[in-house]
Parts: C-alpha cells; structure tokens; sequence
C-alpha cells in the first residue's frame, strides 16, 4: 500500500476536490459560447482561457461532458495521414497528446504501441507507399513494412486472413498510440474550469440569434445568453446547428459502431488496421480488445447499436485472430460521425460573422482534439483562421478545393 | 449482416442495396445558386425523406420514404411508377 493511500486513510477529510465547479445559474452574457463540451470543445475553452486570456466563456452541452463521440471512439491517435494538410494538423496533434497528461495534471494513460495498416492487395499496398512517402517528407515516422515485421510484432496474426485476402504487407507508423478518451475531456474540463470557464451540463442549445450576419446570442433550454462570439463543436448534431444560423454543409451523418470484449491476458501489443477487412483493434491497459468497424451503410440519426455490426466484425476478426472465438462480447455502441465528401474535417470561419464551426470529423475527431482546441482557440481569439486550418474551411467546397484524404481513413467507407 | 423490411421485396440483406442518396430534383431556376452548394451541400438533419435505392439483383431502381431518425422504410415504389404519395 503506498504512504499516500495510507495516510488518506486516516485524514478526516475524504472529499476530493471536484473536476469542475460551475455556477448553478447561466449568466446573461459571455464573450464566447463554445456548444458541445466534447474533448473538442473542451480544449478550445482551455486554450481560449490559459493562451488568449478569453476566460470569460461558457460550454453548454445537452448531455454530459464527453458523452458524445469523445467517449465513443476507439481512442487511437496517429498522423500518418495522405494530404500535406493533414499530415500537418496532425502531426501537431500528436505532439501536443504527447505531454498532455503533464499539462493536464492527470494521466490519460497515453501509450505508443506502433500502428499497422494492413495492405491485402495491390493497390492498397500502392496507398501505403504513397504515405510513407508523404509522412516521411512532413518528418512523420511511417514506413512500408512485410508480413514478416508484422508477425514480429504481433505473431497470432494470421498473415492468410484464413485464405481468402493474405496480407501482403502494411503501413507501419511506430508513433501510433492510444488514449484513454474519458481523461482527456476531463482533464480539458477541470484545467479550463480552473482558469474561470463555465461548464453547463443539459444546457441544450435550441437557437442561435443572428442579426445581420452577425452573432448575437443563443437561446437555450434555460433562457437567452448574449454573446457575440459562437463555436459548435457538436458532431453529430452538425447539420442541426447549422440550420439554426441559416447555413448549409455538405455533412452528412453516419453511425460509427465500436465495442469492447471481456478483459484478457495481455497479448496484443499494437494497433492493427484493416481497410479491405473494415476493421481495427487494439488492446485496452485494462485488457480488452477494442475493435469498430465500418459506417453503417446508410445516413442515419441514431446512436443506436446492432447486433448486424457484431456478427459482421466478429467474421472478419476471427479470419485474422481464429483464437479470439470463445472470447465474449461486453460492451457495443454507436456514434454519429458527421461525413465530409474529402474525409477532412470543416473548421474555422463562416459567412456568419462571430459563428465558427469545428465539424466534419467524421471517423477522425479524437486524434484531433488537442490540436482542434488549439487552433480553434486561435481562431476565435483572432477572429481569422489559424494558418493549420485555412485548408478546411467551409468556403473550400464551394470554391472546388477539396482535400481529399479518403485513402488514408482506417475504415472503410 | 444488416437486413431490410423492403415494401415490395419482403426482408432482404442490406448489402444488396446501393443507397444513391436523397431525390433531390434540379430546382427551376438555378440563379443565385452556387455550383459549389449545389454539388456538395446536404440537408442531413432527421426527418422524413424520399431516397434513390438501388437492388442490384433485380437491377431495379426504387424511391424510398424513409425516417433517417427511425431507420424505418414508409414506402418505395419502383422508379419511373407514380409515387405514393
């Protein structure tokens, strides 16, 4: 037992400090309103409060924090990404989770295990090649690595997929890591809470008012709220936000399904991904195998779970791991992913003067918070697009200029 | 494996079907529209809708209502026929 265990035992005192402390009451005015209290909008209010001085914010959500796609992803970070853009923005995010749980004070278990995305043909080895290439230009670690560096690192793979698509070889990106999601909304929320930002939890957003193109306020299921400055960093609920202000997107929304199976002895030491197989794996520290899959096949709101979504990855699981078969499923569930048509997110600026959106995140928004809250925070404290961003901006699909990093989504779409 | 309640063709597997997004007719005047919101912009917020669906066995094309909240098929009718509603 440690001292500190022991002497916690014997203080009268037990109550440990809460994470955050907000005000039962909204006040009448903020200078920003950040709508989702995400891991996104987290660290935006974070970074707007210790590194542009804009304290005086509030996060509103209609549920509680991080209980949107913050808490339902499959917690991977990684940049091996294919555009220069992206592999930009995220090599920066990696950085940043590298020494978040110093700057948050709170360990969100980040841990590298080195990232496989297996290659089953051809061209998909074609893919990684081209990415290797691009990583390796932006100062990313990413290589094309053989069958045999694949059994080396993980030898219960079955390299013949049971006989029906061998892997032939795979992207290999050693700074591929996971995190524990739960931590890092958390550590976002007490870190800005400290620094003066309102936390409001079932604080559902039911209008934005806008005047002249310019953002006034926001209507809420608990009164009206002035405020000249509104980010939405809502998922799922994109396109609904966006119609409050009048604008259209090319989002479309998607369930994501993940799961996790009972906990087992430690054997799977990195990520594998699988494209052809639409599947992904890692190992959680508590033992369990985390694996998502594919979008469900058409747009819906729900964030309903299926027992199709199981029976299928379970298929393609057992072709590469035959021996997980008596392993039991303990957990499912379903995000909504809001789908861009280039697979890059939709950040910064709008028509809408004072209104920014930090959306589009599809499949890719955890690996993306720390850098997101970021430039976010840039953005608003500037009130012009941070230079990581400029590329993702609404405007870039009415002016045709598309990002186009499908070839690097670990899932297939 | 996904399975759908398909109006005219009973229970069949999801898989056998291409859903080719919203029908969504070119609106009769076209100024003041961007291209670029005309390509690319969606209307994806939970409602009733009519889709394109395509059953690549038969090779027929059908117009779906579907509720993209509830996931549940209203009707389909097979393209080119008068529609429900």
């Amino acid at each position: 037992m440690s001292i500190r265990l022991l002497k916690y035992a014997f203080i009268e005192d037990h109550a440990e400090p809460r994470f955050f402390n907000t005000p039962a009451d909204l006040k009448d005015a903020y200078d920003v309103v950040i709508i989702g209290a995400g891991g996104h909008g987290l660290a935006t209010a974070y970074y707007l409060a210790t590194e542009h001085g804009i304290s005086n914010v509030a996060v509103l959500d209609q549920s509680y924090i991080g209980g949107g796609n913050t808490g339902r992803n499959t917690t991977i970070v990684r940049s091996n990404y294919l555009t220069p853009e992206g592999v930009k923005f995220y090599d920066a995010s990696v950085g940043l989770f590298k020494s978040l749980s110093e700057e948050l004070d709170l360990n969100i278990f980040y841990s590298e295990r080195g990232h496989f995305t297996l290659a089953h043909s051809d061209a998909t080895l074609r893919t990684a090649r081209w990415r290797a290439e691009v990583n390796k230009h932006y100062g990313v670690d990413s290589e094309v690595v053989g069958p045999d560096d694949i059994l080396k690192a993980c030898p219960d793979i079955r390299i013949d997929c049971g006989g029906n698509h061998e892997i032939l070889g795979a992207l290999y990106h050693a700074p591929g890591a996971v995190a524990r999601h739960d931590a890092v909304a958390w550590g976002y929320a007490r870190r800005a809470s400290q620094a003066g930002v309102e936390i409001h939890q079932h604080t559902k957003v039911t209008g934005i008012d806008v005047v002249a193109d310019r953002v006034v306020g926001v209507t809420t299921s608990r009164g009206k709220i002035r405020a000249n400055q509104v980010i939405s960093a809502v998922a799922g609920f994109t396109p609904t936000v966006l119609s409050m202000v009048g604008l259209t997107s090319p989002i479309e929304i998607f369930p994501l399904q993940a799961c996790v199976t009972e906990p087992i002895k430690p054997w799977l030491d990195t990520i594998i991904v699988s494209g052809s197989l639409h599947l992904y794996v890692s190992q959680s520290s508590r033992g369990e195998m985390v694996m998502g899959a594919s979008l469900d096949p058409m747009e819906l709101h729900s964030k309903r779970s299926t027992f199709e979504f199981v029976s299928n990855l379970s298929d393609q699981m057992l072709d590469m791991f035959p021996f997980l078969s008596q392993i039991k499923v303990n957990r499912q569930w379903a995000g909504m992913a809001d789908m861009t048509p280039d697979f890059a997110p939709v950040m910064g600026t709008t028509p809408i003067e004072g209104f920014y959106i930090d959306a589009g995140w599809g499949t890719w928004g955890f690996k993306a918070t720390p850098i997101s809250g970021k430039t976010m925070a840039a953005t608003v404290a500037n009130r012009r697009d941070h230079e990581l961003i400029t590329g993702f901006n609404l405007s870039r699909f009415g002016d045709y200029q598309l990002v186009g990093e499908k070839g690097a989504a670990a899932i297939g779409h | 494996m996904k399975y759908v309640d398909f109006p005219n063709l009973g229970r069949r597997p999801a898989s056998e079907f291409i859903v080719a997004g919203v029908v969504d007719p070119e609106p009769a005047e076209l100024d003041g529209i961007s291209p670029g919101a005309w390509v690319f912009d969606r209307q994806s917020l939970p409602m009733q809708r009519l889709e394109w669906w395509y059953h690549t066995p038969s090779q027929l094309w059908f117009t779906v209502k579907r509720d993209t909240a509830s996931d549940e098929i209203l009707n389909a009718t097979l393209a080119g026929e008068k529609t429900g509603d």
